[in-house]
């Protein structure tokens, strides 16, 4: 027990002080600063006024009315907005990192790779939007009228959901070890994100499969906007939770024999 | 493990597996559908060690396999056989007390973030290594006086000349005082006061803090400067393992000899091939390696034969020493490769 907080401790001094340099670093560059959250603002935009204008031609897209369909896109918003902050840069310094070699210097230290790889960019402009994000959520839980359970489970899932996502792209960044080039690996990460963009339920039997099992991207948002608008009972979150179990273990082993082969660049 | 000894490895071998394709067009999309490989040998059986506090320095031609078996020593990358120990730890399990005692340079890639200044980064190692906030204050004042950097603490890295930032990055190394440090050419690129600042530096941190240093290098100077000993590494194997006297003596039965003729000469005489001359000034200077028993017989011939200006002798200089073994690597086995430990 004294050994976990000291680790928690550990950990937590070092994400402070990958906090502080990223946001010294960021500070640096004022208009790339304001451009980021501009950028943003955009995304969110585009996501909401889309959806405003679907409701503008139809009452309802699937089994799900404007309100549902709102609380949807926050909900997706709040978990994008959670990764693009602390985690997106990092997937993409690790691709260069590993065609660069500068995996090497990240492995002689002495901490979890895993930890200084994926958690040591945090991109601070995006952080000023948390509360417009958390601002929306709430604001469409209350128009679709969330239950008192759902209101408990909300930050839960959310975290559930960004913890899926995280673990589903750590695995496929780990392909970068035997591909070597990784821009593709990028891209693949950034088109199964925009598959998780929409319902469940837009896409036929077989994708919806694909999505849910293989690559269960659709669990991400769909399942637990299911469990909070109860549409869908309990079970969708024992399949949130064994799709997180199992990325766990799969990141554990596949990260492990990625390492045992990683053969660094050339200097 | 004995105590003493660092770091010790046993036929330590990694391949790496390369794949091969045809130029071209046709040979890009053949490789597209069915790739070739083959494996590539990158190092052979190598034995080594290396005791507490000592400075080995590594040598060899490019691609001749130090930065592997660095890369090896520091649990980089995994080998393909043979063992490895570092202070009694196995580098490839990546222990975490292990980490914490070793610290690794490399001359062509920066740890420090390049867009704040090193100070900044300075503090997030001690984070990493747990480095008190006073101790560490304590190090960096210490380094910075040593490295005479106080003045470029607080300039950001992107903003520092290519000497400025290795001396960041080799205080960034130091921080936590490692046992072992990995040098892997640490001074390349470098203008000449660079270098040297740099060596005076490691030479003069090493003597303080009895730190077992590995260091690679494609300057002699560093070598000589540093290196108590030498391991030569050719095409991965080793061929030499011995005190740097014993390397530059490795010719010890010849001399060398600086000619400064009074005007151009054929420089396709057959005498000037038999004393393996190096042409500096093409026709005008040239230096020789002259066996220690024919000397008098060759200079009285030079002597005769040639309108010679000036001329100094003395031991072969180490660089000289290292060019002729990369180019002729069969000398090593002439000597009966008596220095291999």
């Amino acid at each position: 027990m004294k050994n976990l907080r000291t680790q928690m401790q550990y950990y937590g001094t070092l994400y402070r002080s990958f906090f502080e340099l990223c946001a010294a670093e960021a500070l640096s560059f004022r208009t790339h600063f304001v451009l980021l959250i501009v950028v943003d603002l955009i995304f969110y935009g585009t996501m909401f006024g889309t959806a405003e204008v679907l409701y503008h031609h139809v009452e309802e897209i699937g089994p799900w009315n404007r309100s549902q369909f709102l609380f949807f896109v926050a909900f997706f918003l709040t978990v994008d907005q959670l990764h693009m902050t602390l985690f997106a840069m990092s997937f993409w310094e690790f691709s260069s990192d590993l065609r660069l070699g500068k995996l090497d210097f990240w492995l002689v230290k002495p901490a979890h790779i895993l930890f200084i790889v994926f958690f040591r960019h945090i991109r601070v402009a995006s952080l000023l939007l948390a509360p417009l994000v958390w601002g929306a959520l709430i604001f469409s839980g209350i128009q679709v009228g969330l239950s008192p359970l759902s209101w408990c489970m909300l930050p839960l899932l959310v975290l559930l959901s960004l913890a899926l996502l995280i673990t589903m792209e750590i695995l496929l960044s780990a392909a970068m070890f035997w591909t070597v080039e990784n821009d593709g690996i990028n891209f693949l990460r950034m088109q199964v994100q925009s598959v998780g963009r929409w319902p469940d339920f837009i896409y036929q039997y077989l994708f919806q499969k694909l999505f849910s099992v293989f690559i269960p991207i659709l669990l991400v948002t769909s399942a637990p906007v299911h469990y909070l608008l109860q549409t869908r009972g309990e079970e969708v979150l024992f399949f949130l939770l064994a799709a997180l179990l199992g990325m766990l273990f799969l990141v554990s082993k596949v990260w492990r024999y990625a390492l045992l082969r990683y053969e660094s660049a050339s200097s | 493990m004995d105590p003493e000894i660092t770091i010790r490895c046993t036929n330590l071998s990694k391949n790496f597996r390369v794949s091969e394709k045809q130029a071209g067009l046709a040979g890009s999309l053949s490789s597209f559908f069915k790739r070739t490989y083959r494996s590539v040998p990158a190092i052979q059986s190598f034995s080594f060690e290396a005791q507490k506090g000592e400075i080995v320095g590594l040598l060899g031609p490019n691609g001749a396999g130090k930065t592997t078996l660095m890369k090896m020593l520091t649990g980089i990358i995994v080998p393909s056989s043979g063992t490895a120990q570092v202070l009694g730890f196995s580098p490839s399990e990546r222990k975490r007390a292990f980490r914490r005692q070793i610290s690794l340079v490399m001359g062509q890639k920066s740890q420090l973030w390049w867009d704040i200044p090193a100070l900044d980064s300075f503090h997030l190692l001690g984070k990493y290594y747990e480095v008190e906030h006073s101790q560490l204050h304590h190090r960096i004042q210490e380094l910075a006086d040593l490295l005479d950097v106080h003045g470029l603490l607080n300039t950001h890295i992107r903003k520092l000349s290519l000497g400025e930032r290795m001396k960041m990055e080799l205080m960034a190394s130091l921080l936590h005082n490692p046992r072992v440090l990995f040098l892997d050419e640490p001074t390349i690129g470098l203008d000449l006061v660079a270098q040297r600042n740099i060596r005076e530096f490691l030479k003069f941190y090493q003597e303080q803090h009895q730190t077992t240093i590995l260091l690679t290098s494609h300057y002699m100077g560093d070598v000589q400067a540093l290196a108590e000993r030498i391991v030569l590494v050719l095409d991965g194997e080793k061929r030499f393992d011995d005190s740097i006297e014993h390397f530059e003596s490795f010719f010890g039965g010849e001399k060398y000899v600086q000619l400064e003729l009074e005007a151009a000469v054929d420089t396709e005489d057959p005498l000037w091939k038999r004393y393996d001359t190096v042409w500096v000034e093409n026709g005008v200077r040239a230096d020789l390696r002259i066996p220690t028993h024919r000397f008098h017989h060759a200079l009285r011939e030079i002597f005769e034969r040639f309108p010679v200006q000036n001329f100094t002798t003395e031991k072969l200089p180490i660089e000289r020493v290292l060019t002729s073994l990369l180019e002729n690597p069969r000398l090593l086995e002439q000597r009966g490769e008596s220095s291999l430990r």
